[in-house]
């Protein structure tokens, strides 16, 4: 917002680390710490430590200030890091405030100086430079663009930051101002002053409403309270006052008019009751330095020149001191409460900066300054800033990293809330609390997770923080915890700069001492070690195994197993890594760069930004997306950039859907930012060269913008800017600099003046447009051009009339060019000759042989006759006629090329081996397979020489040397040999038993005895428990239950393949090496979808299909395994229901043979309607049972079917045929006997079909199926089921575990 | 063990079944490593074993003179034994005699691979393990593995299995045979099989043997259906891949869908596959049962 008036602030901004005010006094030397060497040669002048109260007043004056100036400080060694975000160089700064909103602060000098600076970007905005003497107070307003200060000078002066003016200075103390601050709700400012007074002003009316007294020294502070009626005030009077101003408030509510109230005030002055003393602390031995509220509890903090901290305490009636915190070396100058964490900041003239537990009230931190003595604290009210002013400047910092750790996995992120565990889904936005984790030990700053790391598969995350120097923490979260969050788990610790998880099971610590990494399993134990090709001081993950490992300038991927480095780079110091979801490429984050490489660590492109990077994230498209402070942008993979938008706050991108960027914020909240991605997807398009995508978003999105089109010419794609162009002009600049004419002449026609047509008709020449080229100059009117663009093209006609057009304009030279290019010599003469130059026109007509036309001129010229040149032959210019008039020449195909050949990206040939090499090196390997060899030759031959030689003589030293060569083969075998020792003592344990013969042990089921390929044993069960004979049509059933029992296993390359057999009922949980039985590829619901389809074909008459369909079911029943009892009942019920249908079926193929034998075929028709059948079968059946009999006029039993039929709920057709056939056989008799009585009920014999009647002794059935037979077959294979043998005795058919318990 | 391992990708391709790659890197080992005669050594003897596991076995006969060191000597004979007719194995089984028992080479820790994976073939296991029970490598330790797993000795397995990891758990070959036992161990050792063909897959290129693994245990935990699809997948790669139909055809079965256009196709690819050899003895005993039932 008021960004608009600083923008013209000389201050550079550019490169976020300097600026230097113009004008600026030489001790104000503003240049950023960091940029300064350390031993800089300011001179080192020691203040006197600063004075008891009165000497306090001599202390350094502005004229002193200047000579000042010292070494510049620094931490001290010892001291703990902070996280320091802003620094300053400038005189000494004696206050400072934040404001509200934007990311600046003021900071008042002890020059007079009062400097306001963007801490992000890190520039010095404003600087204001009408106090004299040092400035102690300044506080910027809460809502308004206003800030006050007050100085040495005895005036508060408040300002408008926007128009850069001192809006007016209110007058009335007496001394020094030491504080001044705006309240955060009426138009009120409170200042406490040397003069032993604290002030309340109205800045609306700009006069003192309130005058404090009681003081009786100075008063180095005073405040309001954030939300009550109070104010705080500190003094050298050895106490701390806390004021109520409730009084003053309900006259401010109440109308009152000010300059009343100005009277009042001044009755009031010196004894007011506006505002009175609520309650005097007495407890500092001297000055009281600071003193401040807590920002909601009933608490003060105060700091004194006895170097210590008080806590106080209050309610309604009285206060009293707390505790006292001791540790200050020196006069402690400011004090106050954090506002986020329960801990006081003070710092101190001691050069020190302390932090303190506000509930245990012990010292946790002291961050110290070489040179520096502390003079003022400020804090951010909204965030969780802090800063401070010393004698050289001043710093912004922060006490605790705000950056959740996090870890992105699948859909969802994990990441570390409020000593919580948490995991955030995005499909569903929903937010799950997984487990607390444990609380650091000891109290101290920045032990809060840094970062995290999670497998997926075990559902373990690994957290790291500086707690105990480095440690990390190892939680395995059981699936079914999410929610509970009662639940604490032990986590499993260890000491390491960083860990990361390189593969499911298997995280690496980094040691950072040794330079190695621990590899470790989910037990915390150490599985493997491996030094480190680089110093490192993180590890990242870089796929299954790899680790990027993260020095100072590079960073490097290490193959843990290989102990390989597959890629190095150089880089910044890296912050955080970011892959791609494919794992190809990788983004390398730095403070201030953006690193993008591939897996292997080729890079590449780098961005640069002035502020901090943040946090990144990749979108599917290969799109960076990122963000620093105040942006979110965008990267495409050629490393072009641009900014998405603008940020408020700082975000940490966990992941980018389309245009949906999912963030943590600083509090751990998850957010969802829509973006617009039509630019980047736009840009990408473009840079993949998928102009499809290119042109449909041309055509559908609002893309236009001079930022997008300037890109597109920069890129070299100025036919597609052309698409977004409204204005002619750049229209046609684009349409030439693309080659595309046809636009170029359509924005020209618009355009229409002549520097256009110009430029057109360069270009149409260029690309040989003829056509075009000529309209241009018939535009600008440039006959010169046109004409000789008329003579080369061959339109000689055209040049004739240009010839005339030339006379017409009276333009002799064109019209004699012209006709010197028609070759028109009467022609040239013509013009000559009126053109006054009747000797050209003689000379002219002489050589071209114009006899007549010479002659005539030569009269008109009389004696001037020109002499011709004797004895010269004349070569005549004329042009060659031309073969052909064309059009345009060929022309250059401008246009095509861009949108062609844009699906040309994919799979190009891998990398060529290198046939050479490898060549070469297999002659090596040859060679040295050929020597070795040859020494062991030598060898033998050698050693056989040396026995042979040693009793002889020795050979001398070359022999000796010899010998001690040779002996090395045998003392290298010893080893092997004992190993051959070992294998003759080893005895290989006995084989183990198969699980199929497992399965057969433990079973009777016949169809897991076949699984097992124990067919005989099968069968054997089956012959017991079903009577079963014959095998044959199980053959290919058994073989199918082998066959499918077991699986394949190929372990090493060229061994045997394992067979390992398949378990029925896997589950989870199933304890290992626990035989299960066999998974059978036979399962009873297969049969229920095949009884399914055998009823279909007897629907559909289709009775050998559907035969054959219910037979297979009756075939595989028996290797059938079920579960439970129900089941078997299923089964059984499945046995009768196939036996029936095989039954009828079998009769009615029957039937169809007989064709001689009528009474035959209605007796099997009838026998057929006696199975039991689905009724829309028996309907069927009973319908051609009915026509059959009626048919043979055996109306009796006809009448009968019909009767059964209409009882059999019919269609419509067939009941009223029915009930046709009931009329038509009404009291008839039947003329054939059928051996055939429906009232008595009866069963069919299988194999004879004749009809068993009730009560009928001795039918005999088969022990499988059940069909019934007549005595006589007794003995014989079934002819239902065509495997029992009929009669045979049998224990019932089992097929289910459960049977057997 | 801190000097990196310059076959290690040729080594590692060859374990997890890219014979093709390993074939082709060998070729290309980095030129800036240069190789002992020990590493050159290695490297031919696996160049030979991935063109065996492709069924070049004559390429290997062929190009393996008889100077070759004794440890491609074995690997001819593995060829050799794997290409021909009985004699042919007979021959080689006494010429891989001869060897071992050969004091000077007969320790030789390829030679000892290449007899324990005849024996193997031989269904020789006492024979095998006399040879490679004690271990020397990770390739021995290995298949001490599988041999005891051949012979239901799962405990065995187990224990070898310990080994390798004490040696070096995250070794490729370390997480294969633990893949191995999980499998053949079952229960919720499937799971973890499952999850290291897995990781696998996505450490290296996919293989046959990869895919193949990972049907395994979709089978294995009853789900047939997205065996299929990996299994197709495996097809997708080798056509002819023995194990890829086998199991595909166990995988139709158990499914329900008709099997036998991958059965003939892997009597016709291969013939000597233990799928084929157990259905034609499955027929031969079907029938000598219906015999000795009549």
């Amino acid at each position: 917002m008021a960004m608009h008036s600083l923008a013209d602030n000389p201050a550079p901004a550019s490169n976020g680390h300097e600026a230097l005010p113009p004008n600026d006094t030489a001790p104000t030397l503003v240049t950023p710490i960091d940029l300064l060497p350390s031993s800089s040669a300011y001179s080192s002048l020691p203040l006197p430590p600063d004075p008891p109260p009165p000497p306090r007043r001599s202390s350094p004056r502005p004229g002193l200030e200047g000579l000042g100036l010292r070494r510049r400080g620094g931490w001290g060694r010892q001291a703990a890091r902070m996280l320091t975000k802003f620094e300053t160089k400038s005189n000494r700064v004696k206050g400072l405030s934040f404001h509200p909103r934007r990311p600046w602060i003021l900071a008042s000098l002890h020059s007079g100086v009062i400097q306001m600076w963007d801490y992000r970007m890190g520039t010095l905005l404003d600087r204001f430079d009408e106090h004299d003497g040092p400035v102690r107070g300044v506080h910027f307003h809460a809502t308004q663009p206003l800030f006050v200060s007050g100085g040495d000078d005895y005036k508060i002066k408040v300002w408008n930051y926007k128009t850069h003016r001192c809006l007016f200075t209110l007058h009335g103390h007496l001394d020094y101002i030491r504080t001044v601050q705006f309240h955060h709700e009426y138009p009120w400012i409170v200042s406490a002053s040397d003069d032993q007074t604290i002030r309340i002003w109205n800045w609306q009316s700009r006069t003192c409403v309130a005058v404090l007294t009681g003081h009786n020294h100075y008063v180095m502070c005073a405040s309001f309270h954030p939300k009550e009626d109070l104010v705080v005030s500190a003094s050298l009077d050895q106490t701390v006052r806390v004021w109520d101003i409730g009084a003053l408030r309900k006259k401010t509510v109440s109308p009152a008019d000010d300059i009343l109230r100005l009277t009042q005030m001044n009755t009031d002055l010196f004894g007011g009751v506006d505002a009175v003393v609520k309650y005097v602390l007495e407890g500092h031995d001297r000055g009281v330095n600071w003193a401040s509220f807590h920002p909601s509890l009933p608490l003060i903090v105060s700091g004194a020149d006895d170097r210590q901290v008080k806590l106080w305490r209050m309610n309604d009636t009285k206060a009293w001191e707390v505790d006292t915190l001791r540790g200050h070396m020196n006069n402690v100058s400011c004090v106050m409460f954090h506002a986020k964490q329960d801990i006081i900041v003070s710092n101190s003239e001691d050069k020190s900066i302390r932090i303190w537990d506000a509930t245990k009230r012990t010292g946790i931190q002291t961050f110290r300054r070489e040179h520096d003595r502390f003079w003022i604290l400020a804090a951010h009210p909204e965030m969780n800033l802090l800063a401070a002013g010393h004698d050289s400047g001043m710093i912004v910092f922060k006490l605790e990293r705000e950056r959740p750790a996090f870890c992105v996995s699948g859909d969802t992120v994990f990441y570390v809330k409020d000593r919580f565990l948490r995991f955030y889904e995005y499909s569903t936005q929903k937010e799950v609390q997984v487990a607390p984790i444990r609380r650091p030990g000891s109290v101290s700053l920045n032990q809060s997770p840094r970062t995290l790391s999670y497998s997926p598969t075990e559902n373990a995350v690994l957290i790291c923080s500086d707690a105990d120097g480095g440690s990390y923490e190892l939680y395995i979260v059981p699936k079914d915890s999410a929610g509970r969050s009662d639940y604490l788990q032990e986590a499993k610790k260890g000491a390491g700069g960083s860990a990361v998880f390189v593969a499911r099971n298997r995280f690496a610590v980094l040691e950072k001492s040794s330079n190695q990494v621990l590899v470790r399993n989910l037990k915390n134990e150490i599985v493997k070690k491996s030094p480190l090709p680089i110093a490192t001081d993180a590890i990242y993950y870089a796929g299954t195994g790899n680790l990027l490992c993260k020095a100072e300038d590079r960073v490097a991927i290490f193959d843990l197993q290989q102990r390989l480095v597959l890629g190095e780079l150089q880089t910044p110091a890296v912050k955080y890594v970011v892959w791609s979801t494919d794992m190809e490429s990788v983004a390398l984050l730095s403070k201030h760069a953006v690193v993008i490489a591939s897996k292997k660590l080729v890079h590449r492109c780098t961005l640069h930004e002035t502020i901090r990077v943040k946090s990144g994230a990749w979108d599917e498209n290969g799109v960076f997306i990122y963000t620093t402070l105040n942006h979110m942008k965008y990267c495409l993979p050629n490393g072009d950039s641009g900014i998405i938008k603008t940020l408020d706050v700082p975000i940490y991108i966990t992941r980018v859907v389309g245009n949906n960027i999912f963030c943590l914020d600083r509090d751990g909240k998850n957010k969802l930012i829509a973006v617009d991605a039509s630019e980047y997807i736009f840009k990408l398009a473009l840079l993949r060269k998928r102009y499809d995508h290119v042109m449909s978003m041309i055509k559908n999105s609002q893309l236009c913008g001079q930022a997008v089109i300037s890109y597109l010419q920069q890129k070299g794609f100025p036919e597609v800017a052309l698409h977004f162009v409204k204005d002619e002009k750049t229209r046609f600049n684009l349409a030439l600099e693309s080659g595309n004419i046809q636009i170029a002449v359509a924005s020209a026609k618009e355009i229409d003046d002549k520097d256009h047509w110009y430029r057109l008709g360069i270009e149409a020449l260029r690309q040989g447009n003829v056509g075009i080229v000529e309209y241009a100059y018939q535009r600008t009117k440039n006959f010169e051009r046109l004409a000789f663009l008329y003579l080369i093209t061959g339109y000689l006609d055209k040049v004739g009339f240009m010839c005339k057009i030339a006379g017409q304009n009276n333009n002799l030279m064109g019209q004699f060019h012209n006709a010197l290019y028609l070759g028109d010599a009467k022609k040239r003469v013509e013009i000559l000759e009126n053109a006054g130059q009747l000797p050209l026109a003689y000379v002219t007509a002489v050589t071209h042989g114009l006899t007549e036309i010479a002659a005539r001129i030569a009269a008109e010229l009389g004696e001037n006759v020109p002499a011709l040149p004797e004895g010269k032959s004349h070569s005549l210019l004329i042009p060659p006629a031309p073969l052909t008039a064309c059009g345009d020449w060929p022309l250059l195909r401008v246009m095509r090329g861009i949108f062609e050949g844009g699906l040309d990206a994919t799979g190009r040939a891998e990398l060529e081996e290198d046939d050479e090499a490898a060549g070469a090196d297999w002659g090596d390997e040859d060679l040295d397979i050929v020597d070795a060899s040859e020494v062991v030759e030598n060898g033998g031959d050698g050693f056989v020489d040396v026995e042979e030689g040693e009793p002889n003589e020795e050979d001398g030293e070359e022999g000796g040397w010899d010998l001690e060569d040779l002996e090395l083969p045998p003392e290298t075998e010893t080893p092997k040999a004992s190993g051959n020792a070992r294998s003759a003592v080893f005895v290989a344990p006995t084989p183990g038993i198969p699980v199929s013969q497992i399965w057969t042990q433990r079973s009777s089921l016949a169809g897991e005895h076949a699984a097992a390929g124990n067919f005989d044993t099968a069968m054997r069960l089956l012959s017991r428990q079903l009577g079963i004979k014959n095998f044959a049509p199980l053959k290919p059933l058994f073989l199918d239950l082998h066959m499918g029992s077991h699986t394949y296993l190929r372990a090493l390359a060229a061994a045997p393949v394992i067979s390992v057999a398949v378990e029925k009922g896997w589950s989870e949980s199933a304890s290992p090496n626990v035989r299960g039985p066999p998974a059978l590829v036979f399962s009873f619901s297969q049969l229920e979808d095949r009884l399914k389809a055998a009823y279909k074909a007897t629907t559909e008459g289709k009775f050998p299909e559907a035969l054959r369909q219910f037979q297979s079911i009756l075939h595989t029943i028996p290797i059938i395994v079920v579960d439970s009892r129900r089941e078997v009942d299923e089964v059984k019920e499945l046995i009768e229901i196939v036996r029936e249908y095989v039954l009828g079926l079998k009769m009615e193929l029957k039937r169809k043979e007989l064709k001689d034998d009528v009474t035959r075929q209605q007796e099997l028709a009838a026998y057929f309607t006696n199975c039991k059948l689905q009724r829309v079968h028996m309907r069927l059946v009973l319908a051609s049972a009915m026509a059959l009999c009626f048919k043979q006029r055996n109306y009796a039993t006809a009448a009968h079917f019909a009767r059964m039929l209409l009882e059999n709920s019919p269609q419509e057709a067939q009941a009223r045929k029915a009930r046709q056939v009931m009329q038509a056989c009404q009291d008839k008799e039947d003329s054939h006997q059928l051996n055939y009585d429906f009232r008595n009920p009866f069963v069919v014999c299988g194999a004879t079909y004749v009809p068993i009647y009730r009560g009928q002794k001795g039918d005999v059935s088969c022990p499988y199926c059940g069909s019934r037979f007549v005595p006589s077959i007794e003995g014989q294979l079934c002819t239902i089921c065509e495997l029992a043998t009929v009669g045979a005795d049998a224990s019932g058919l089992l097929c289910s575990p459960t049977q057997l318990r | 063990m801190a000097s990196p391992d310059h076959l290690f990708g040729l080594r590692n391709s060859f374990y997890i079944g890219a014979y093709h790659a390993a074939i082709t890197s060998s070729q290309s080992v980095p030129a800036h490593a240069l190789l002992s005669p020990d590493d050159l050594l290695d490297r031919d003897a696996i160049l030979y074993r991935s063109y065996i596991a492709i069924g070049s076995h004559q390429l290997v006969i062929g190009e393996i003179g008889p100077s070759a060191a004794t440890p491609l000597q074995a690997i001819k004979l593995l060829a050799l034994y794997l290409s021909g007719d009985a004699g042919n194995r007979e021959s080689a089984v006494s010429r891989l005699r001869e060897l071992l028992s050969d004091a000077a080479t007969g320790s030789n820790p390829i030679l000892r691979l290449m007899a324990g994976t005849i024996f193997m073939h031989e269904r020789d296991y006492a024979e095998a393990l006399k040879h490679t029970h004690s271990g020397g490598n990770m390739e021995l330790l290995a298949l001490n593995v599988q041999i005891y797993l051949q012979m239901h000795r799962a405990d065995h397995a187990e224990k070898q299995l310990r080994v390798m990891q004490k040696l070096d758990e995250d070794h490729t070959l370390t997480q294969l045979a633990n893949a191995w036992v999980d499998l053949v161990m079952g229960g919720c050792k499937i799971q973890e099989a499952y999850l290291i063909f897995q990781d696998l897959s996505e450490k290296y290129p996919t293989t046959c043997t990869i895919l193949n693994g990972k049907a395994l245990c979709s089978m294995h935990m009853g789900n047939f259906e997205d065996a299929e699809g990996l299994l197709l997948e495996s097809l997708n790669k080798d056509a002819k891949d023995a194990e890829t139909l086998a199991n595909l055809t166990v995988c139709s079965l158990n499914l329900g869908k008709p099997a036998t256009r991958y059965l003939n196709q892997l009597k016709l690819a291969c013939p000597e596959h233990t799928l084929v050899k157990r259905m034609s003895s499955a027929d031969d005993s079907f029938d000598r049962a219906c015999q000795a039932m009549a």
